[in-house]
């Protein structure tokens, strides 16, 4: 690679923006304080997904979205980047969806009981009694 | 590829080959790819583990876990994040002793982010709320509670029995008779005291193994204990644990997150350290800077996905 072409490849990435980072970081401020206010004003709709309070997960989530979108555009300078970032990025979004979306039906929307392992009778028969062993009385 | 630049037409682009950054930029874009998939296994894991768990943890008197401090530590991510952004533009500008500057501010941030950390992390410690500690019902809330009264015999009795001379408390329980030959009235009526209290102890767990102990009259008998000036001091601060359903897995997902995200910060410490510590850094640094920006502001973009999931939902 040339000089002349490092040059010019430095030029175009440390272009000037233009961006007012200090109103973004503001925004994100702001942002950050609307999800605390939804949890300190205990926001909370009536549907439910495994326990968790769908209204409440909704807004928070969508504001932690905005948040990132902020971050990525003008801080990561994504805004001004050319069309490479999608090549790039897509491949790395789809597989990491990809986990998530592949153990749902088995963990996360199971249709039989969610009485959990640990408390099966057959741990609860063996579990561990103080002086039932000899260890459990070494000091720590 | 030098003589297709000296043969370009005057006005005209050169001949560029690969993506129109410096090489240093993709390939720090290449490891955030990379960065994306390890942080959306953990975190997609923990969502589909919470989706499962209609009874996942999520009162802040049990987690232990303060809205405050990750609130906190979100701005304090955020300032370091337009700090650096900050600092990247002075590069350009070939400003170096400002940029210093701003890389100082996002430096000591990340400290001030991996404080706030520490206490939060010292108040799981503290109320022992870490992986495979946490008792998941009645039983194991009771085993646990005596396992801690256990140990707070031993303790007690130490002060007696040297745990160099005896470390079990069967073997202190032995040797205390001997060791009280030539005290003083005062403190074999603390050895007496003792020795009532490890009575108590010794009952209740009989009650335990034959299966006759419940949690609630376990707490009251504590309780009771406690406000008994025979055995005041004697208990410090024993309390009765209570069961905390899928504590376990909460506290797994928890310090795994967390814990790799600070990891990450650290790693960023030492990037952000390296220009500071350079007494040349002049504007060739420039690239360096913006990619540790860009790692700075993904771990930045992580932290935002899991403060609402730790500490809101």
């Amino acid at each position: 690679m040339t000089d002349g072409h490092a040059t010019d490849i430095h030029h175009d990435s440390h272009a000037p923006h233009h961006v007012w980072y200090f109103g973004v970081f503001g925004a994100l401020c702001v942002l950050t304080a609307l999800s605390v206010m939804f949890d300190v004003l205990d926001i909370r709709g009536k549907h439910t997904i495994g326990g968790i309070n769908l209204l409440l997960a909704v807004l928070v989530l969508s504001v932690a979205t905005a948040k990132a979108l902020f971050v990525m555009t003008y801080f990561m300078h994504l805004k001004f980047e050319g069309r490479w970032k999608f090549l790039l990025l897509s491949p790395t979004v789809i597989l990491a969806l990809g986990l998530p979306l592949a153990l749902l039906p088995d963990v996360g929307v199971h249709y039989y009981t969610t009485d959990v392992p640990q408390n099966s009778a057959h741990v609860t028969e063996h579990s561990h009694t103080p002086e039932l062993e000899t260890t459990s009385e070494s000091p720590h | 590829m030098s003589h297709a630049h000296a043969t370009t037409v005057h006005g005209a682009p050169p001949l560029k080959m690969g993506l129109p950054i410096p090489n240093s930029k993709l390939g720090m874009w290449l490891f955030l790819g990379t960065e994306i998939m390890f942080f959306t296994a953990f975190i997609g894991t923990y969502i589909v583990l919470r989706l499962g768990s209609p009874d996942w943890p999520h009162d802040p008197n049990v987690t232990h876990i303060r809205i405050w401090a990750g609130g906190l530590n979100t701005f304090v991510l955020l300032a370091s994040s337009y700090l650096v952004v900050v600092a990247h533009e002075s590069m350009v500008a070939r400003n170096i002793p400002r940029a210093k500057l701003y890389l100082l501010g996002t430096f000591t941030l990340a400290c001030l982010f991996l404080g706030i950390k520490s206490y939060e992390y010292y108040g799981k410690w503290d109320h022992d709320i870490l992986p495979g500690h946490i008792a998941e019902d009645d039983n194991q809330a009771m085993t646990k509670t005596l396992g801690d009264f256990e140990k707070t015999l031993n303790r007690q009795y130490a002060r007696y029995v040297p745990d160099s001379e005896a470390a079990r408390l069967a073997d202190k329980r032995a040797a205390i008779d001997a060791k009280m030959k030539d005290a003083s009235p005062e403190v074999q009526k603390q050895v007496e005291a003792l020795k009532a209290l490890d009575k108590e102890y010794l009952a209740l767990r009989t009650q335990h193994q034959e299966l006759k102990l419940q949690l609630v009259p376990l707490s009251e008998k504590l309780e009771e204990l406690k406000t008994n000036p025979e055995f005041a001091g004697l208990l410090g601060g024993l309390e009765a644990h209570h069961p905390i359903k899928y504590g376990n897995i909460f506290a797994s997902t928890y310090f795994l997150m967390t814990g790799f995200h600070a990891i990450h910060v650290i790693v960023g410490m030492i990037m952000f350290a390296i220009p500071l510590w350079v007494i040349s850094l002049d504007h060739r640094w420039t690239d360096y800077v913006e990619n540790c920006g860009l790692y700075w502001h993904f771990v930045d973009l992580v932290w935002i996905f899991l403060f609402p999931l730790v500490y809101i939902i």
